[in-house]
């Protein structure tokens, strides 16, 4: 997830206002190397993740025992679970990390990394939220409860939702660095608030079985399917934020661009 | 007997995939528009029009 190769200098227009990477050879190399990362954002990376959730889901269906009392929903577990743990635990932590680290360095780069965790994280959040009514609904009853895990879970989306929207309202680079960061810090507090809540309240979400202080409470086929998935989706997530920093990067190199063609 | 709901788990895993799908291909959608973008502004001085009129 570092800098990409030839893209990190100071972009300049050009008399007739034109964009660009730098003169002469070095810009058109670093202006091709950009148009060659946009073409492909996703790398072998994300064809490794692919493949792995391919695997992983083949693992889930036919490998994997089905538990008896909860039937074939309760595999909605194998990715209810994974994407909880690392939309809160991986990305919005990260985010809320960058977050303060920004404020602190003021490296846009952070800032960067900021943006790009949330919307990950965002994609993340949106699978709990879809597969967490799919499973309640079968073993539950009912396909919402209003109680404190889904409840905060959602405005947690809702923050980070807002937190994305910031980001477009703000033009000035700076201040919406600034800004965001104060949100994104504010979201980050919620992540303990939502995980303790199933202690802290009456909830018809059950406790966890993996993240508490004593052994999971799983059998040992489901404990490594579970495994599996988890490093399945923690793949997915690095090969989705990489591609959208690269895209950040370059994104944030054509907006320094057209900023200071502006001010010419 | 098992509950007969693996309708809920198929649904859920369509769900996952599609949400994956979409955002990557947000992704990819976004790069493809900034490429556009880049490529304009430099083709911009050598056709003699510039960026700013897009």
């Amino acid at each position: 997830m570092g800098a990409i190769a030839g893209t990190e200098r100071s972009p300049r227009l050009d008399a007739s206002g034109g964009l660009l990477f730098g003169g002469g050879p070095e810009g058109d190399a670093a202006r091709g190397a950009a148009l060659r990362q946009l073409s492909r954002p996703f790398g072998w990376l994300a064809w490794v993740a692919v493949v792995a959730f391919i695997g992983d889901c083949v693992r889930i269906a036919y490998f994997t025992p089905i538990e008896a009392s909860q039937g074939p929903a309760q595999k909605i577990f194998y990715i209810h679970v994974p994407a909880a743990i690392t939309a809160l635990y991986l990305a919005f932590a990260l985010m809320a990390v960058a977050s303060v680290l920004y404020l602190w360095l003021r490296d846009p780069k952070l800032d960067r990394v900021a943006e790009c965790a949330a919307e990950v994280g965002l994609a993340f959040t949106t699978i709990v939220l879809v597969t967490g009514p799919l499973w309640a609904k079968p073993v539950w009853g009912t396909w919402w409860s209003g109680d404190a895990r889904l409840t905060s879970t959602l405005f947690l989306w809702l923050i980070i939702l807002a937190y994305l929207i910031l980001r477009q309202a703000v033009e000035d680079r700076a201040q919406r660095a600034r800004y965001s960061a104060v949100l994104a810090i504010l979201a980050g507090l919620l992540i303990p608030f939502i995980h303790l809540s199933v202690y802290l309240f009456r909830t018809l979400h059950p406790q966890p079985i993996v993240l508490k202080p004593s052994a999971p409470s799983l059998p040992s086929e489901m404990l490594t399917t579970l495994m599996i998935s988890f490093a399945t989706f923690v793949l997915l997530f690095v090969a989705l934020l990489r591609a959208r920093y690269r895209l950040a990067t370059i994104a944030d190199l054509v907006e320094d661009g057209a900023s200071s063609g502006r001010a010419d | 007997m098992l509950p007969d709901n693996a309708g809920y788990a198929y649904a859920a895993y369509a769900a996952a995939i599609t949400v994956f799908t979409v955002y990557a291909v947000s992704v990819w959608w976004r790069g493809r528009a900034l490429a556009a973008r880049i490529r304009r502004a430099s083709d911009g001085p050598r056709t003699g029009t510039s960026s700013r009129a897009d």
